[in-house]
């Protein structure tokens, strides 16, 4: 936890590769100024993290990531007293530290985090904007530079794992999809370094894939696992190969359906 | 008489006699008997204890089919080895089960053709190995969903593309696999690019004739449809052009066809250019066939295009009628009334700005403004598009919904609003069923169908609580008891609070010099309740009476304390006559709430017919399987044993229950049964296991015995 001490460091200096799917950078933007709390939808590896890397740079604010896990308490977000030789010693949580330096806290995956958690982010999302420390006694004002993002997937959650109404009608909500075709074309192609033609083949294979959302497939082929498979292939390995085990076999088990991506991908190749 | 004859003689007289224990009846009814018992005589003991056991077996079902294997067999195993007779066995017994005697005589009858197709199979390939495959395949291509199916020809209807039941056309298994697959592949084709659009259909069927005009259509349509495959599947053209040919006389008759007609080989080439050059090229020699080129039907696309035609126009509109009145309700008034504003409000249907200028790219206006499509809108008007090339005006209209579609009443159709049930209205399920003498499955043996529940008496829910009122109470405390059981865990390495009397302990031990623990927190462990259960309603006409009645007020003081739990439920009721209707009824599914709804259909509840269990369990598994939960039930209400008109009685039903419940048990399910019929002891250890069961005596027990086993496998 050494390395959240220094704030400075933090700020990313080189420009992220990001290209838009439609304005959420002026609005990520607009709901910053206005210090309005954001929630990023979408599946998964369709570019939520790397927007907010790209957000972070753009807006020139330390990042504070945290990988939100079943067992994730408040207390894991705000801070807790650690035992040292003897002394109890305070150390910040996450969200804490976020909010002291005026950073931006990116919470990943939300839903899957503790229902206790509301307590800490309800009072930050609202025009309150303070973060109690009860521990320290504390109540943090947030400074205006502070930001607050979570992100969930709403596709593959169970209904258990649902967003409660009072935790999402806090958020300026923007919505992510895969990209429009061109588009994903050249972020596969730029990402990875292969060329227009493949990107567009591996794009393509991507869409088959995604056809099977649902009928076996939980989720089709995102523009991370294409990317995954286009580096595979700028270093030389056939993709057919690099479509199984970049793509394939991230997706099913079932070798039925593996069989059927794996067609897939050699039909278009 | 030598040492040798005689040995013969006993042999035969033993064969005789054996096969008269096993059915006095066979042997009488085959013309030649004492040949085939010679027969048998030469065969090894263990052949002839196979042939013993199937006579058995056969016998139970039918004797005349007894008597037609008893002929064919040893002639079967002169041919075949003993796991190929034994499907050659399964096939009759399958065809008998499905389709009757004549047909499962006629499979022991014509052995050699089974023979044939048999060696076919060892070099051929069979539509069930791959149809799994296929299916992912086709539908991971695109566009509209297409069925994969087998039936003896290959062709599609624009609903489902057939393929063969099995293909032996190339040498070795995998040629043939790939072939099942260029056919599925190029079927799909015929779909997606076009052979089978409307206007196309129609001014083929008016022009062409099948004798000389269809096959020369259909060679044009074969050389555009793989044009269009090379450019959009480049690796699976590779392969299919690899083994589309017999020989190379074939390869270049059609490199000479092809080059005749360079048209169709350029991306703009639709149906109607293939029909436009069939009066040009009339006449001239065709290529043969290519090998996954399969058949055209046009007639029975014409009925599946007709069919499907009005349904989807009337989908569609009441989407946009949907999607009309939200977005009015968005747009101020002021707005809609201002004067000069642009005409009435309305849809258009354009090609999305995708560079590439695909077809398949498209976007919903409304307008002139994008409105975004759902998934099932999007395959909507994809499916529509992909059947008439572009919109007419009224489908973009919701208001021409009006004059309904025979198509629309049609869907809107209840399933329980079908007299009859399994005609038209509900969708039939088929379940295979396990029959224990022939140690295997009746392969879509049972027919099922989902049915509503009729409302019964409103006041029914409520004088039961008021009849059981003390009782109900308790039910509920014992099930709240369950709902707090969190706990605070002491001595964790996390946690949310310091634990007290853990930092104590380690202070001393650091004064004393010793090692100290760093579990010091406390951490609040909720039991976070992940449990889904499916109640099974024995509705079988046993239970008329005092049965149904006590089933039904269980069910309502249940629904109260399960509510309390939070817990996702389903209520669902079984019965049925013969495995050609087997019935279930929908009670309260899991999605739904427990409304007023529900408890009137528990009110409803009225006997049936009989007890089909298998089957019954097979279905609702499958559904509390589809249900995202850590814990899964199977509560099964019932009052005897399993029994079925026909054979469904005694072991055969039981052993069908046991395996049916073995296979729900290997999926996640824990299956129990509460019972009222008191001699369940000798039946239910075997089916439900030693501990899975209850016998209630008395009706008021029934829901405390539920809210022991809820204690008893889910905390």
């Amino acid at each position: 936890m050494n390395t959240l001490t220094n704030a400075a460091d933090r700020i990313i200096d080189e420009e992220p590769y990001y290209e838009p799917h439609g304005n959420e950078v002026e609005i990520f933007a607009a709901a910053y100024r206005n210090q309005l709390p954001i929630l990023l939808k979408g599946p998964t590896g369709c570019g939520k993290t790397r927007f907010i890397h790209y957000m972070s740079w753009y807006l020139q604010r330390p990042l504070v990531t945290v990988a939100c896990h079943d067992d994730l308490t408040a207390a894991d977000l705000v801070g807790r007293y650690l035992v040292r030789g003897g002394e109890t010693e305070w150390l910040d949580g996450p969200l804490t530290y976020a909010v002291r330096h005026g950073a931006i806290c990116y919470l990943d995956e939300i839903v899957e985090a503790r229902k206790d958690t509301s307590v800490v982010i309800h009072p930050l999302c609202d025009d309150r904007r303070i973060l109690p420390v009860d521990k320290l006694g504390q109540l943090l004002q947030v400074p205006p530079e502070f930001s607050l993002v979570v992100s969930f997937n709403p596709g593959y959650q169970s209904v258990l794992k649902d967003l409660k109404q009072s935790t999402r009608q806090r958020f300026v909500a923007l919505e992510f999809g895969y990209p429009e075709a061109t588009l994903e074309q050249k972020i596969v192609s730029t990402e990875s370094g292969v060329d227009e033609d493949t990107a567009r083949r591996l794009v393509k294979f991507g869409e088959h894939t995604r056809n099977l959302k649902g009928s076996g497939l939980e989720e089709g082929a995102s523009t991370r696992l294409l990317v995954n498979a286009g580096k595979l292939i700028a270093c030389g390995i056939s993709p057919a190969i690099a479509c199984d085990t970049a793509v394939g076999h991230a997706l099913t088990d079932d070798p039925e359906l593996l069989h059927a991506v794996h067609e897939l991908a050699a039909a278009v190749f | 008489m030598s040492d040798g004859a005689r040995q013969n003689l006993f042999n035969l007289i033993r064969i005789q006699k054996d096969l008269e224990k096993i059915s006095g009846q066979v042997l009488a009814r085959i013309p030649r008997a004492n040949e085939v018992v010679a027969e048998i005589a030469e065969l090894e003991r263990e052949a002839q204890d196979f042939i013993y056991h199937w006579t058995e077996v056969i016998a139970l079902s039918n004797d005349e089919l007894a008597a037609h294997f008893v002929a064919n067999a040893p002639a079967a195993f002169v041919w075949l080895d003993q796991p190929a007779v034994e499907e050659w066995i399964i096939k009759a017994m399958d065809a008998f089960d499905n389709r009757g005697l004549g047909f499962a005589v006629e499979v022991f009858d014509e052995l050699q053709a089974y023979v044939a197709a048999h060696g076919d199979r060892q070099t051929g390939c069979q539509f069930d190995q791959v149809a799994g495959f296929l299916r992912y395949l086709v539908k991971g291509l695109g566009g509209r969903t297409l069925q994969v199916a087998s039936e003896p020809h290959a062709y599609t209807d624009t609903e489902k593309i057939f393929l063969p039941q099995a293909l032996s056309v190339l040498e070795g298994q995998a040629a043939n696999a790939s072939l099942y697959k260029c056919l599925a592949a190029f079927l799909w084709a015929q779909n997606r690019y076009g052979t089978w659009r409307y206007r196309a259909l129609e001014e083929a069927i008016r022009q062409l004739d099948a004798a000389e005009t269809w096959p020369l259509y259909q060679r044009l349509e074969s050389v555009r449809l793989c044009a269009c495959l090379e450019r959009d599947l480049p690796g699976l053209q590779r392969e299919m052009e690899a083994l589309a040919y017999a020989d190379d006389s074939a390869r270049a008759a059609w490199d000479t066809f092809r080059a005749r007609v360079p048209s169709l080989l350029a991306e703009d080439a639709t149906a109607q250019t293939s029909l436009a050059l069939v009066a040009e090229l009339r006449g001239l020699p065709l290529p043969p066939p290519l090998r996954f080129q399969g058949e055209m039907f046009p007639a029975r696309v014409r009925e599946a295009l007709f069919r499907r035609v009005p349904r989807e126009k009337a989908a569609l509109q009441r989407a946009l009628g949907a999607m009309q009145n939200e977005l009015e309700m968005h747009t101020p008034d002021d707005e809609q009334n201002r004067p000069g504003a642009q005409a009435p409000n309305r849809f258009s249907v354009s090609k999305g700005e995708d560079e590439q200028g695909r077809s398949d790219f498209h976007e919903l206006r409304y307008n002139n403004e994008r409105v975004p499509m759902g998934p099932e809108l999007e395959s909507l008007l994809d499916s529509i598009l992909q059947d008439l090339g572009d919109l007419d005006d009224d489908y973009l209209d919701p208001k021409a919904l009006r004059d309904a579609y025979p198509a629309d009443r049609e869907s809107k159709q209840g399933p329980g609003e079908d007299p009859d049930g399994h005609e038209g209205g509900s969708r039939v399920e088929l379940y295979p069923e396990w029959d224990y003498q022939r140690q295997r499955f009746r392969e879509a043996f049972c027919a099922l169908t989902e049915q509503d529940v009729p409302f019964g008496d409103e006041g029914f829910a409520a004088a039961t609580r008021e009849k059981y009122r003390g009782l109900s109470k308790s039910i509920q405390r014992v099930f709240e008891a369950i709902l707090s059981e969190a706990q605070r865990q002491k001595k964790q390495a996390h946690g949310d609070e310091l634990d007290l009397d853990a930092l104590i302990e380690a202070h001393v031990d650091r004064l004393q010099g010793r090692e100290m623990s760093d579990r010091l927190y406390t951490h609040l462990r909720k039991s976070g309740r992940s449990v889904a259960v499916m109640f099974m309603v024995d509705m079988s006409g046993s239970t008329k009476g005092w049965v149904n009645d006590a089933e039904r007020e269980s069910l309502i003081l249940l629904c109260d304390a399960v509510a309390t739990l939070g817990d996702q439920y389903a209520i669902y009721g079984f019965s049925g006559r013969t495995n050609k209707r087997c019935e279930i009824y929908r009670i309260k599914t899991f999605d739904e709430p427990y409304n007023g709804a529900v408890k009137r259909r528990i009110a409803g509840m009225a006997p049936k017919a009989y007890t089909r269990m298998g089957v019954a369990i097979r279905h609702l598994g499958k559904l509390l399987n589809a249900v995202p939960a850590r814990t899964k039930l199977l509560i099964t209400l019932s009052d005897g044993k399993p029994e079925d008109y026909g054979s469904y009685r005694g072991r055969y039903g039981i052993e069908d229950t046991r395996h049916a419940l073995l296979e729900v048990k290997r999926s996640g399910i824990h299956p129990f049964c509460i019972t009222i019929d008191k001699e369940a002891q000798s039946y239910l250890p075997h089916m439900y296991g030693p501990s899975n069961f209850t016998v209630v005596d008395e009706v008021q027990k029934l829901p405390w015995k539920v809210a022991d086993i809820y204690r008893r496998l889910t905390t």
